[in-house]
């Protein structure tokens, strides 16, 4: 790159408050959130400097309750006013944007008509009532997305309402909420699928960089889910995965187990069933995340039903869930298979549990077998 | 006679249009229409009680909270469970942090962009501006580089989320240097904001929603590290109100002095009352439970079952004129008209009158209801805008801009209160947090205010299933078209009698849509 732009870019970015050195820490920051090496620093750096003008997006509001759009506002790094004056230039989202009315709808249809702009999707395609579920100047909600997505170089659903329907999608679906690819699959090329409720800012984050900077869509699996964020389960990666490993759970809220953090599998967690990666991201500046609170997962991250059917009744084990797709292979409703698995899981390591809700399997023990199994050994302070 | 639209309606929650008839420079008529149906309480029928708390909350990303908690307490007022002392005060602290995100979002980031005109702040003198900072007594910040880097942004021609905005509009009215301390402001709430909603996380796994307000309790177990994590968090946003947006209130509000002149409305305010105190009852609530009416500065007490919900003017087969405790959602699009039926909005009404729910409402009711830190917040405030010993100036936009950050203030000092409180009981060792629900059969109400005002959950339980469930919320009362009378709605009445100076952009008239925070 000539030494020309490169300054100027620097200039840019220290008139924005932005040293160099923030920025390359920065980059370093987003390799680790891509799951990179921070060998990939430097590639990242090289990718912003060539992108001097800042990459026009049109967010729309479709059958939200704006709770992604106030996760992006609670991103760590970096803060939101550099997302949106300094990364991107947000011309059309309706929720922070300085226009109203015609105003508003202009700078909509000039993005759109120019081109090369990201579409970030909040909420579900309401296609009730003829799709007037969802009107927005004269037009249904389906008809703005349709105007919008032809023409858009990459397009992010934030958020289980735009992957799925979320919860509006959940039976019986009064106002028919569906998900971006439900109602457009011919977009599945150019789609990537962040879900939860809300969304993840420091996904939204990574996307951007993926798109905008190193110019290409992530890999994704068979949903089109990221495959870094949405890779593994919950429970694979839980703070109190080693307490399930122990035997430790919490039976009932507000007592002593909730105190010291057992794990929630017997209050319902859907941690066992849900990819994504909040143990280690977590959330709102990674002040906590729903586990660490008390509060069993509600497996919001579902993808192969609305997350709503998927999961709930949240506060009950489940012994008739879809399980998560292993390989990319679209996973079977099995009402056995969590059961066993769960039992297999237990008796590998050495327990067993009385839990209501459980199908099969011995009692709880008093004692941890390993408890036991150690005893006569010292160890510790002994 | 013209009409001017607004639609979309944006800075707000979710989808609004509005539509106003002008006659020489002031609005005469004017039309809300809700453009979005989702059909949540159809979606919560035949689940678990419990699942009610995790799921209808998110009708509101911005104030799930109090979503959350008036589903829990219409679960717990159905099943008769009592939440223990430990998780009103848990429950009252979450609640507030709610508040104080949301207060501060509105104000800076959703309305202030009415009022502050950004490029105009390019052509502040930097000295004058600390000097107004100064006088002002609000937070100092590096104004130079702030104004450095704006003007960067706005030469780069790429203007972003200020694309198309208002700036030179002939009803800004700021100096230069007042719309550079408030851009500067802008950029610091985003950062206060999110330290507000850290705290909800803390204690309830993350913001927007959250996970542990379950009917019975909550599933939050403070511990020391916890605590002096929320404290100190509270501390950061608690400085902010005091030292940036109550004082950045005082300075902006004599500029726009002649938004106490209209705006009031239906001068109709209703609070269910918000944020626990040890006696559970909602009469004695830190913020009170209680109604005005025909702008007569005397309390009455709201019954419920006098609400009636009317949908002759929104989009609606099932009957018209239910309580909500028996109402139903069957949703019909016929067209849009505003002669016949224009939105997705029921028109709920308290003993057939329209109520303004919100701030305005809550300070209000607690100011008449004798509160002792509202009323001298108030009289205060009344003093420094020189209308001393007139809270009735408070029934117009200006006033109802003003209740919303002095409740901010109040809030934030209240918070601190129950976070001293929280810590005591966790010291003493024997705090409660969570009793089991056992009933499976049962009515109740949540009756209880978001930020954005006066919200009812209402919640019918059969053998442990949801049988119906019905929500009535701020943005219900306020934003609600014509009843069947064919009485208009808060916001429409309020719109009534703006000055628009152009009709081509109609600012004036986003002004009040904004006063309630929809």
């Amino acid at each position: 790159m000539a030494q020309g732009v490169r300054d100027g870019i620097y200039d840019l970015l220290a008139a924005r408050g932005v040293s160099r050195r923030d920025f390359v820490k920065y980059c370093g920051s987003v390799a680790a959130l891509l799951g990179l090496s921070e060998m990939y620093a430097p590639q990242i750096v090289s990718a912003v400097e060539a992108g001097a003008k800042l990459k026009p997006t049109v967010w729309l509001d479709m059958g939200l309750c704006t709770g992604c759009t106030e996760s992006l506002a609670q991103v760590d790094t970096p803060d939101v006013a550099s997302i949106v004056l300094d990364l991107l230039s947000v011309n059309y989202m309706e929720t922070i944007m300085a226009a109203a009315g015609t105003q508003a709808e202009e700078a909509r249809t000039k993005t759109i008509a120019d081109g090369g702009y990201v579409l970030v999707v909040e909420g579900a395609i309401m296609t009730g009532e003829g799709g007037n579920t969802l009107r927005i100047a004269g037009k249904t909600g389906l008809e703005i997305l349709k105007e919008a997505a032809g023409k858009a170089d990459a397009i992010i659903c934030v958020g289980s309402c735009a992957v799925d329907g979320g919860w509006v999608n959940a039976a019986p679906n009064p106002a028919g909420g569906k998900g971006v690819l439900d109602v457009m699959p011919e977009l599945k090329a150019k789609t990537i699928n962040l879900p939860t409720c809300p969304v993840n800012p420091e996904w939204i984050v990574a996307m951007v960089v993926d798109v905008l900077l190193l110019g290409k869509l992530p890999a994704m699996d068979d949903k089109n889910r990221p495959t870094l964020i949405f890779g593994s389960t919950i429970h694979d990666n839980c703070p109190r995965r080693g307490h399930f490993e122990n035997g430790e759970f919490v039976e009932a809220f507000g007592t002593e187990a909730e105190v010291k953090q057992w794990c929630l599998y017997k209050m319902g967690c859907k941690g066992p069933q849900t990819m994504t990666n909040c143990p280690s991201v977590r959330w709102n500046r990674r002040a906590s995340w729903c586990v660490e609170s008390g509060s069993p997962c509600i497996g919001c991250g579902h993808v192969y039903t609305n997350w709503v059917d998927a999961s709930a009744p949240f506060l009950s084990r489940m012994t008739d869930v879809n399980l998560p797709g292993l390989g990319g292979v679209r996973p079977e409703t099995v009402g056995t298979v969590v059961g066993a698995a769960a039992a297999a899981g237990l008796l590998v390591h050495g327990i067993a549990s009385a839990a209501t809700g459980r199908t099969s399997g011995p009692p709880m023990e008093t004692e941890k077998a390993w408890d036991k199994k150690h005893k006569a050994s010292k160890g510790g302070d002994n | 006679m013209a009409r001017a639209i607004i639609d979309p309606v944006t800075r707000i929650e979710g989808h609004l249009r509005v539509e106003c008839e002008v006659e020489n420079g002031v609005i005469t008529d004017a039309w809300s229409s809700g453009s979005l149906y989702r059909g949540m309480e159809t979606v919560l029928k035949g689940r678990a009680p419990a699942d009610a708390y995790y799921v209808s909350q998110r009708i509101c990303g911005v104030c799930p909270i109090s979503h959350g908690h008036a589903s829990t307490k219409a679960t717990e007022d159905a099943l008769k469970v009592t939440p223990p002392d430990g998780a009103r005060l848990v429950r009252n602290i979450i609640e507030g942090a709610e508040t104080l995100h949301s207060h501060i979002l509105w104000f800076y980031t959703l309305t202030a962009l009415d009022y502050v005109d950004v490029v105009s702040a390019l052509s502040a003198n930097i000295a004058d501006t600390y000097a107004l900072a100064e006088k002002a007594g609000t937070a100092v910040a590096d104004f130079g580089a702030i104004q450095k880097r704006l003007k960067t942004f706005v030469e780069g021609g790429q203007l972003s989320i200020f694309t198309n905005g208002y700036w030179g509009h002939p009803a800004m009215k700021l100096p230069a240097e007042l719309n550079l301390i408030a851009v500067a402001h802008y950029l610091q709430a985003l950062e206060i904001q999110a330290e507000a909603a850290a705290i909800i996380a803390v204690m309830g796994g993350k913001f927007p929603h959250f996970m542990t307000s379950i009917p019975g309790g909550t599933a939050w177990m403070p511990t020391e590290e916890k605590l002096d994590d929320v404290l100190f968090r509270w501390k950061t946003v608690s400085e902010f109100i005091t030292n940036a947006l109550i004082p950045d209130t005082l300075a902006i509000a004599p500029f726009y002095i002649e938004a106490a002149t209209y705006g009031g409305g239906v001068k109709n305010f209703l609070s269910w009352g918000v944020f626990e105190d040890k006696s559970l009852d909602p009469l004695k609530r830190v913020m009170p439970r209680g109604a005005i009416l025909d702008g007569k500065l005397e309390l009455v007490q709201p019954d419920v079952a006098k609400i009636k919900e009317y949908v002759e003017h929104s989009w609606y087969s099932s009957p018209s004129g239910l309580n909500p405790a028996q109402g139903q959602t069957q949703a019909k699009f016929t067209s849009y008209d505003t002669n016949a039926q224009y939105s997705w909005i029921k028109a709920p009404r308290l003993d057939e009158k329209p109520m303004e729910a919100g701030p305005l409402s809550r300070m209000l009711v607690s100011y008449l209801a004798g509160v002792p830190e509202v009323k001298d917040l108030v009289d205060t405030t009344l003093t420094a805008l020189g209308v001393a010993g007139k809270p009735e100036v408070l029934i117009s936009l200006l006033g109802r801009l003003a209740a919303r950050n002095l409740e901010a203030k109040f809030v934030a000092d209240k918070m601190g209160e129950w976070i001293m409180e929280l810590i005591g009981a966790v010291k003493g060792g024997d705090a409660k947090f969570f009793t089991e629900p056992t009933e499976t059969n049962g009515q109740g109400a949540g009756l209880w205010e978001a930020p954005r005002g006066a919200l009812g959950h209402f919640i019918d339980v059969k053998d442990g299933k949801i049988a119906n469930y019905q929500v009535v919320s701020p943005s219900t009362w306020d934003c609600s078209p014509r009843d069947a009378a064919g009485v208009r709605g808060p916001l429409e009445e309020a719109l009534v009698g703006t000055p628009i100076a152009d009709i081509e952009k109609p600012l004036e008239a986003l002004r009040i849509v904004h006063s309630f925070d929809p």
